[in-house]
């Protein structure tokens, strides 16, 4: 089957989760396009258009600095897609390793688990919350706590499905046919992690952002002035009353994008793993 | 020459803090280019044999507790795993059970076998890629351009043991073990993969041990038969010998169990009882509950192996061939 092809049976029959693929499209887009795509610049204060309503030229209306809410919505849709991909990488590749050694390596696995195990003990937000006060507000320790309170849900899945796969007859095959540890766990058991991963990665994609933007709203998040959905529903909170708008618009896109994540996530799962594809060699 | 030297192998098995003895003092040797048969019930410690070999047992429940493992002259259980790594694959190689599920199933079969040749060898992709496909055809796959590049669960049972045969013969190995390689599969299938084993084993010289609980399968096919019992070799000799003059009770339940196409009978002679778990201790012969011609002395003394004949040895008080 040719890659389009293959690409394409991903979504026949699955409207929702072609609807949320276009959805991510479209904040992709707008990730990339940003400078182009906002009408004003979102650091930029007016204040004589403070909490306008939405009209022209202020499509959303404007926050309680007057800066313009379509643009920091724009620019916020960045922060969605760097603290998604920053925080997955450190989940994947952090809980991975975690879960994969600790799994092959019986010993090794009584200590690192225990140490997931206690981390585990704490609820997701509450973890992620005493890390970022024992570090400063910015971009990249977001994406660090994030990517290490996900890391261990990882490493717990991963830990399971190694313990399972190295007990495969294909491993003693391969043990069989002279490969060392390095081989086995990342060129025979790795391949076969790789979808539960991506599953993985875009469950993580999406908490990830409800995380950040919880974050933001306590102010423990990315600094106020980075626009980002959370920090604009944070800033914005108390002026519910008066501009519902400004609140409603982030919030919105939070949801959606979260909502979308998990379609994809969804069909990604059902789709990429061989065995359950149904042709036959020589049929 | 000697290519495979047993000497006492003894395994055991921890459990509840005691060691129990899965296979005791086993010992056998396997020459160039020659097929050796153990045939056996379930659970009387042949698999666990060829893991040993092999060096699987490691991170399991089983210990190797004495004895030696003497492969071209050198102890495999004294060498470091650096070293044993390079007698795998290379020098001996081994096929499993079950098709289903001895192949990676996100690896397409031509990249599978190509990881078992570069695990060994320097060669380039091109070149890994020829010698798969020379390998394919010589396990006589159908179309191997075509099916290099299938996964596994593409493939049918018998195909897929072939692609298992193919990676084990990806370094022209010394030594082939096979571990019940034709139980999972179709009857017809079975006689197929067993004449492409006898074919490349005269095409490359190589040995083989066959590890089967099929009497009928061993026969077409060893040059020398070990009959295991309970961590134990029973009977040992040469493939005619054997047949020809089955001395051990349990040997010849063993071809009492197979159904004769030509005879109509009510009931298979089969050997009753089952075999005895590992904690159940049995005093005297091991065999001596289910066997029909046990006497007193069977219960209190256990047999030593003694000759009955030139090379053929049987562990029993009364062995039952033409000798006697």
């Amino acid at each position: 089957m040719s890659v389009p092809a293959s690409v394409a049976s991903v979504f026949r029959g699955r409207v929702l989760a072609t609807a949320g693929t276009c959805w991510l499209l479209v904040v992709g887009i707008a990730a990339v396009g940003a400078p182009l795509l906002a009408p004003f610049d979102p650091l930029e204060f007016d204040p004589f258009v403070r909490l306008s309503e939405p009209g022209w030229p202020h499509l959303l209306g404007t926050d309680h600095f007057g800066r313009d809410s379509l643009s920091r919505a724009i620019y916020g849709a960045r922060m969605a897609i760097l603290i998604g991909s920053g925080s997955v990488l450190i989940a994947l590749v952090a809980g991975g390793l975690i879960g994969m050694l600790s799994a092959y390596f019986v010993r090794l696995g009584h200590f690192l688990m225990r140490v997931v195990d206690v981390l585990m003990a704490f609820p997701a937000l509450l973890l992620a919350l005493v890390l970022m006060t024992l570090l400063d507000r910015s971009v990249l320790n977001t994406i660090i706590v994030i990517g290490i309170v996900y890391a261990t849900t990882t490493a717990r899945i991963l830990f399971g499905m190694t313990l399972k796969l190295k007990r495969d007859v294909f491993v003693d095959a391969a043990i069989c046919s002279g490969a060392g540890h390095a081989s086995i766990l990342f060129r025979h058991i790795l391949p076969n992690l790789v979808s539960p991963m991506l599953v993985q990665a875009s469950f993580i994609f999406a908490f990830a952002q409800l995380q950040a933007a919880a974050l933001d709203f306590l102010g423990l998040g990315l600094p106020p002035e980075v626009p980002s959905w959370g920090n604009m529903l944070s800033e914005e909170r108390v002026y519910v009353t008066r501009a519902p708008w400004l609140l409603i618009f982030p919030g919105a896109l939070i949801i959606l994008s979260v909502f979308s994540m998990n379609l994809v996530g969804d069909a990604l799962r059902d789709n990429i793993d061989p065995r359950f594809k149904d042709d036959i060699a020589g049929v | 020459m000697v290519l495979l030297d047993i000497r006492d192998l003894d395994l055991s098995i921890a459990r509840g803090g005691e060691l129990l003895p899965v296979v005791q003092g086993i010992s056998f040797t396997v020459e160039e280019n020659e097929t050796l048969g153990i045939v056996g019930e379930s659970g009387c410690g042949k698999s666990l044999t060829a893991l040993a070999i092999m060096g699987l047992l490691e991170g399991s429940a089983v210990r190797i507790a004495g004895g030696s493992i003497h492969f071209q002259g050198r102890n495999l259980l004294a060498l470091a795993p650096v070293e044993r790594r390079r007698v795998m694959g290379e020098r001996m190689a081994m096929i499993f059970q079950e098709p289903m599920t001895s192949l990676n199933p996100v690896y397409r079969i031509g990249d599978q076998i190509g990881e078992a040749i570069l695990q060994h060898r320097r060669m380039s992709r091109k070149q890994v890629h020829e010698r798969v496909l020379e390998l394919l055809d010589l396990v006589r796959i159908p179309d191997p351009e075509r099916l290099i590049d299938s996964f596994p669960h593409q493939m049918s049972g018998g195909q897929r043991q072939r692609v298992m045969i193919a990676m084990a013969l990806a370094c022209d190995p010394k030594l082939l073990i096979a571990d019940e390689p034709t139980t999972a599969l179709d009857v017809t299938v079975q006689k197929d993969v067993l004449e492409l084993m006898h074919s490349l084993q005269t095409r490359t010289g190589m040995s083989i041990v066959l590890i089967s609980h099929d009497l009928a399968v061993i026969a077409e096919t060893c040059d020398k038969v070990a009959v295991m019992y309970r961590g134990r070799i029973v009977e040992h000799a040469a493939t005619s010998a054997l047949f020809s003059n089955m001395s051990h009770p349990y040997t010849l339940g063993l071809l009492g169990s197979i159904p004769a196409h030509d005879q109509d009978v009510e009931w298979l002679d089969a050997i009753p009882g089952r075999v005895p778990t590992l904690d159940e201790l049995i005093s005297g012969c091991a065999f001596h509950p289910r066997c029909f011609a046990a006497k007193d002395s069977c219960r209190t003394v256990d047999p030593v192996a003694a000759a009955v004949a030139p090379a053929h040895f049987v562990r029993c008080h009364f062995p039952q061939g033409n000798s006697t």
